[in-house]
């Protein structure tokens, strides 16, 4: 296993976000988490990334107990992050963005591996350029890809990178997720909106509804479940 | 030795009093707007030179040189205010870079106009000892000045807590853009707050001037003492202002009896250390990040 | 291409032209040695500033302690001057382990409590006297000695001496920002989660800058006491190594390579050649004035500021 999840409580004051969750990933799996807005989808990724405290439960990755691993060493033991609202590194350019990722991330520099994901990326041409001021929206979604890539990660947690982006940007962009699982080997967990996507990407699909996981299957029977179905209707009503 | 430590207290509280009046001008800004102003001192100082040339060109009292002493500070007090609301980027540090700059102008324009020579008060009165309770010695400004400075403190708190401009100013200190839709015009305020700062420190400048010397390079270490007593205070706490002030000014005093005068400065700097790296809020302050 | 050549003629100009020209006139040389000297805690102060965003104004403790560390290597351990001088720097590094603590604390309150640690080691000086000599100062700090005949204790060789220590600091501070630790750096105060989540360690490497900026700012305090053989508490910790460094620096723009070198040589020169000539007490005044002036006309300091202006002029060139 990759990553398991162990009775994962996640309570900021009285309000819990993420409720006695229970779930693991394998390698190389594609992983779709859905669920209404509100549902703690964010909040459990911050969880697992280090930028939010668990109250109670374990978390395990590669046989590494999460709960003592600070945030900024859990990106060597091979959790990519890429946010909803891409994050690039300011003051620095494309290049100097995986650069930083790589070193970090890795422990030591390989240029031969940053070619190659600025080629997967599609954002040779702009190697050099600034990262922050001269980049079109799904540039810096493919950079937010590539920062966590560089980092060697062996599951690539994606949050929401699809939302914003038109019907083409959408295929284009998991055309490049898909090269980059297939090239590197990574295991994805995506959360995503669109249900039409997780249903064409994912193995296998977890369902979240007020911070409790009501679902955990292949898309055909996730979204077949009647509670699923209910969760999202009764959603769009509330 | 009894005598010797009810003494040193006793003198520890007066000049924490007078301390007070020197950090308030300070923390009040600080406190509406997060805003340092470094040349805070150099107002004071400012102040004080302006006692200096009621007294030996006009033959004034010192403290009849507060009405040209305030307006004088306080116009250049609401410059600087208008000053800073030219900066676009990094306020925060851009805001202390840029009253650093006007504190070394201040300095220097005493330092030209006033010379470097050390200046005080000759009016006998203020330096005229009084004995309170057969032990307990002070001078005349010392005990004046306390009295002052712990009256001043009391009318800005009860300013601030309980008539309306102090309301808007701890409304816009709070949520600027909630207090323009209430009505509240954030600069009006603002330009307020600075002004009543310059008014603080004409106070304190005339203060210090009858009670110790002058000289054109003293304005940096009362900003920094300023700085200090309200780091001690915490954020937005005006009787924390009163407290922090005379905590310091006690333990220099004690310091300066029980070991060397020397090392006055090291307590309070080593005080402000321990504060600021121990209790991230001050002593008596709101809850806040520094981290 | 064109940047190697103007380097080049720069430096050519440093220790070709400048000595040529002024090597006889001692007062001149003495006035561009302070200049450099300041250029060099500028440069270092400047690191912080821009790779660790935190400015300080604390850095005259580190110099007063490089200058105090190497001056009493030499006269009570003997240690030959170059050495001691780079233990100053090493002393002064370690130093600055103490004032780690303050780390923690967001702009001003880090900017004042440095402050703060500055003034304990100016009255630690003072005090200290079975070391320092307290108020009375240590006189006869060894000079810099003679190599292959020529008398580094001269004017001149001073000046040599300390263009080469900013040369090398310029360096330095090149190297570190280049590498991934100073992109890591530069990038920390605006983007603090992207860096956190790719692994950077943010703790870790502001430690890093600050030991670096003290080292540099202690081997210029280390070569300024054996260039004038004496050293006093009021001296060496005084807190104008600081003002005119932070001035220096936000006047050529801290956060490029040379603006705190160009802001230093103007700065310093101009006040001590024009300033001090016209108004002989009170001169700082301008100093103040240009500081308030740059926050608020052009933040970003003189140097982007002329690069702004020539890239639009070649612009408007190109394009009319």
């Amino acid at each position: 296993m990759l990553l398991t999840l162990d009775h994962v409580t996640v309570a900021f004051g009285g309000l819990v976000a993420v409720s006695d969750v229970s779930f693991s990933v394998s390698e190389h799996e594609v992983l779709g988490l859905v669920g209404p807005n509100g549902a703690g989808k964010t909040t459990l990724f911050n969880a697992i990334s280090g930028l939010v405290r668990p109250s109670k439960g374990k978390m395990t990755f590669c046989g590494h107990d999460l709960t003592g691993i600070p945030i900024h060493k859990r990106a060597r033991i091979g959790i990519g992050r890429a946010f909803q609202v891409p994050q690039p590194m300011h003051e620095l350019t494309v290049r100097e963005n995986l650069i930083v990722a790589q070193h970090f991330g890795t422990g030591h520099s390989n240029p031969g591996k940053i070619d190659e994901i600025l080629d997967l990326t599609r954002l040779g041409h702009k190697a050099n350029r600034d990262a922050a001021s001269s980049l079109a929206l799904t540039e810096q979604k493919a950079l937010e890809v590539g920062k966590a890539l560089a980092t060697n990660p062996r599951m690539l947690m994606l949050d929401e990178v699809l939302a914003g982006l038109e019907t083409n940007g959408k295929r284009a962009f998991m055309q490049t997720l898909d090269d980059a699982r297939q090239r590197f080997g990574v295991a994805l967990l995506m959360v995503e909106h669109d249900i039409e996507t997780i249903s064409n990407t994912c193995q296998r699909v977890l369902v979240l509804n007020f911070g409790k996981l009501i679902a955990d299957g292949s898309p055909e029977e996730v979204f077949r479940n009647p509670e699923v179905i209910r969760s999202y209707t009764g959603g769009e009503t509330a | 030795m009894f005598d010797l430590v009810a003494q040193s207290v006793f003198s520890g509280l007066l000049a924490g009093a007078y301390y007070a009046l020197i950090a308030l001008g300070l923390a009040l800004v600080f406190g509406t707007m997060r805003i340092i102003n470094l040349a805070h001192g150099e107002l004071v100082l400012l102040a004080g030179y302006i006692a200096y040339t009621a007294e030996s060109r006009f033959g004034l009292d010192p403290l009849a040189a507060l009405p040209a002493a305030i307006i004088i500070v306080a116009l250049t007090s609401v410059i600087i205010y208008l000053l800073l609301t030219r900066i676009r980027v990094d306020r925060e540090i851009n805001s202390l870079i840029l009253t650093f700059g006007i504190a070394i102008m201040l300095t220097n324009g005493i330092l030209m106009i006033w010379s470097a020579d050390i200046r005080s008060t000759t009016s006998g009165w203020y330096l005229d000892s009084i004995i309170i309770g057969d032990t307990l010695f002070a001078m005349n400004t010392e005990i004046l000045f306390a009295v002052i400075g712990v009256l001043v403190v009391g009318a800005v708190w009860w300013w601030l807590s309980k008539s309306w401009y102090g309301r808007a100013l701890r409304a816009v200190s709070s949520n600027r853009d909630a207090a323009k839709l209430m009505g509240i015009d954030p600069r009006t305020t603002e330009i307020l707050s600075f002004a009543v700062a310059g008014l603080l420190a004409s106070i304190a400048g005339i203060a210090l001037y009858s009670g110790k010397v002058i000289e054109p390079s003293l304005g940096h270490s009362l900003t920094i003492k300023a700085f200090i007593i309200t780091v001690l205070a915490g954020l937005g706490s005006v009787p924390g202002v009163l407290i922090g002030a005379v905590l310091i000014g006690v333990a220099e005093s004690l310091t300066a009896t029980l070991w060397s005068s020397a090392l006055q400065g090291l307590v309070s700097m080593l005080l402000f250390l321990i504060v600021l790296l121990v209790m991230p809020s001050g002593l008596f302050g709101r809850t806040r990040r520094r981290g | 291409m064109m940047k190697y050549l103007s380097l080049i003629i720069i430096l050519a100009g440093a220790y070709l032209a400048v000595p040529l020209q002024f090597g006889g006139n001692d007062y001149v040389i003495g006035i561009v040695v302070s200049a450099l000297t300041i250029a060099g805690i500028a440069v270092a102060w400047a690191m912080l500033g821009n790779l660790g965003g935190m400015i300080s104004f604390g850095h005259s403790a580190f110099f007063g302690v490089g200058a105090y560390g190497s001056a009493l290597l030499a006269m009570n351990a003997g240690l030959p001057v170059f050495p001691s001088i780079l233990a100053g720097g090493v002393i002064a590094g370690v130093v600055s382990i103490l004032t780690m603590p303050t780390l923690r604390l967001r702009g001003p309150y880090f900017a004042l409590a440095m402050l703060a640690f500055a003034e304990i080691f100016r009255i630690l000086a003072i005090e200290m006297r079975w070391l320092t000599n307290g108020s009375g100062g240590l006189l006869s700090i060894p000079r810099l000695p003679t190599v292959f005949g020529f008398d580094f204790g001269s004017r001149l060789g001073g000046y040599f001496v300390v263009l080469t220590l900013v040369l090398l600091t310029v360096f330095v501070y090149w190297l570190i920002r280049n590498r991934p630790e100073g992109l890591a750096l530069r990038a920390m105060h605006d983007s603090e989660d992207a860096t956190l989540v790719v692994g950077v360690n943010a703790t870790r490497l502001k430690a890093a800058v600050l030991v670096v900026s003290a080292f540099l700012t202690g081997i210029m305090g280390a070569f300024n006491a054996h260039y004038i053989n004496f050293l006093e508490p009021d001296y060496a910790f005084n807190g104008s190594w600081t003002t005119l460094a932070i001035v220096a620096a936000i006047f050529g723009g801290y956060k490029t390579l040379w603006g705190p070198v160009a802001g230093a040589l103007i700065v310093y020169l101009v006040d001590q050649f024009v300033f001090k000539a016209i108004m002989p007490s009170g001169h700082q005044l301008i100093l103040g004035g240009l500081l308030a002036a740059i926050v608020i006309f052009s933040p970003s300091g003189l140097l982007p500021w002329l690069a702004s202006r020539f890239r639009k002029e070649a612009g408007d060139a190109a394009h009319p």
